[in-house]
């Protein structure tokens, strides 16, 4: 039998959802850091 | 400084695209298939790298429940709810890619096998946990709610881990163990990929604790105008028609 | 004249916002319950070794159970049905498995998990899966140049022969 197709699907699955989580991410930091004051922006301790 | 980024995830997110182009190199083309198991225990390479991030984001989230118990520090509350959703989104990963690499070797997608169960049982605790945190509840008894499971769950982990020894099942023993046998480019190319994986997931840990930072801004500033707002109108509505 | 805007601000009331929380209660709640209900009903499915199976099989009767071992006879097609033998702590068990194939993994030495019942001394079964040790071995296509000792047998060494390689290539050393 071959594996190459179920190789394929699962590092396809692994690696477009972490493309569109880290998508995600990245745009909701660029919208939300418009919204926020500059000096409000980073956590500083 | 309008997005997320910082010198630190440049470092960081070029390590691990470098270290993920080429544990891809190693795991799909350099090292050989198995003996039995043929071309499909390259999944190897992409479901013990993800269960590790998952791993490191619930000790992250269980650290960070720990510490805002006791100092109430918005930190390490943003830290552990930042870390649990990279968790369940790769115990995702660990689920799916487990269920693919099951129909060729073990002959199903699915069994209720004692580690099976246990990671979908973790996988659903966490879920709970991220539900908690997007409850329509006031902030501080959110959070408080939150790190109380995110310390419980913990326990998850260590189910998950000694399951294959405590009961029967169709899952394989530790991998990473003292039984363990692992030719040689196996082991480089398994090490290759858990170390390009734990650098993305710091990568996204980065990132996310950033914009639950940003959440937690604008939330704190939607409050103090809601406040405001209400107090304009206590003393607004004196004046009536006035202000129009 | 305008008029005031008093519709509620979003802070939390405990209004709209808590059928939302009852459903994401529920919707997990309803998960777990399943998750739950699945992994009890087939914990309650014996996960038995040969040995074990055939001491408790005048108990067992026609129950489902699991019987796990390690596959010894090279299995023989029979119409719809195939028959190998498993062993596991010095019992042996006559397995006829009708239902799909399993993978090609399965093979003599292996170990199985097959999913059936006590039909007399023989097993029926219909599931049959195969279990993978965390044993990974190199598929090298000429292990057999070196792995197998003067009487055939199989060795795990890769001792060196005298500094030339037979097949001409330098790569011994992966």
């Amino acid at each position: 039998m071959n594996h190459w197709a179920f190789v394929a699907a699962g590092y396809l699955i692994v690696f477009v959802g972490i493309a569109a989580y880290a998508a995600w991410v990245l745009t909701r930091g660029r919208a939300l850091s418009g919204e926020v004051p500059e000096e409000r922006r980073r956590f500083l301790d | 400084m309008t997005s997320t980024s910082s010198k630190a995830t440049y470092v960081v997110g070029w390590a691990a695209i470098v270290g993920l182009a080429l544990s891809l190199l190693f795991a799909l083309v350099l090292s050989p298939p198995e003996v039995n198991m043929g071309d499909s225990v390259r999944l190897l390479y992409v479901h013990l790298p993800t269960i590790a991030v998952s791993y490191l984001g619930y000790g992250i989230t269980f650290l960070g429940s720990v510490i805002y118990l006791r100092n109430q520090s918005p930190f390490w509350d943003l830290l552990a709810g930042a870390a649990a959703e990279i968790g369940v989104l790769f115990t995702a990963f660990v689920l799916v890619t487990g269920a693919i690499w099951g129909k060729p070797t073990w002959g199903t997608y699915w069994e209720w096998d004692p580690r099976l169960t246990a990671t979908t049982v973790m996988f659903i605790m966490y879920l709970g946990y991220l539900a908690i945190r997007r409850m329509d509840l006031p902030q501080e008894v959110r959070s408080r709610r939150a790190a109380v499971v995110g310390i419980i769950a913990i326990a998850n982990l260590i189910i998950v881990r000694y399951s294959v020894q405590w009961w029967r099942g169709l899952h394989q023993g530790q991998t990473l163990g003292v039984d363990t046998q692992l030719d040689g480019l196996m082991l480089f190319s398994l090490f290759l990929s858990v170390v390009a994986f734990l650098l993305l997931g710091a990568w996204l840990l980065i990132h996310r604790f950033r914009v639950a930072w940003l959440e937690r801004q604008v939330e704190d500033m939607r409050l103090a105008r809601a406040l405001s707002e209400r107090r304009g109108e206590a003393g607004g509505a004196a004046l009536g028609g006035v202000v129009s | 004249m305008t008029d005031l805007d008093l519709t509620p601000r979003d802070v939390p009331t405990g209004g709209s916002g808590s059928l939302r929380n009852w459903l994401i209660v529920g919707a997990l709640a309803v998960v777990a319950a399943f998750v739950l209900f699945q992994a009890l009903t087939s914990a309650r499915v014996y996960f038995l070794n040969v040995d074990e199976a055939v001491a408790q099989r005048a108990d067992l009767g026609d129950d489902t159970f699991n019987m796990q071992g390690t596959v010894i006879s090279e299995p023989m097609s029979t119409g719809e049905a195939m028959v190998f033998t498993m062993t596991f702590g010095g019992e042996n068990a006559e397995i006829r498995h009708i239902g799909a194939e399993p993978t090609d993994l399965f093979k003599v030495g292996e170990q199985v998990v097959a999913k059936g019942h006590w039909d007399g001394t023989e097993f029926v079964s219909n599931q049959l899966l195969v279990k993978h040790s965390e044993e990974y071995v190199e598929d090298n296509p000429d292990r057999l140049d070196y792995e197998l000792d003067d009487n055939g047998n199989p060795v795990h060494s890769s001792e060196p022969t005298d500094g030339t390689t037979s097949d001409g290539s330098d790569d011994a050393g992966q």
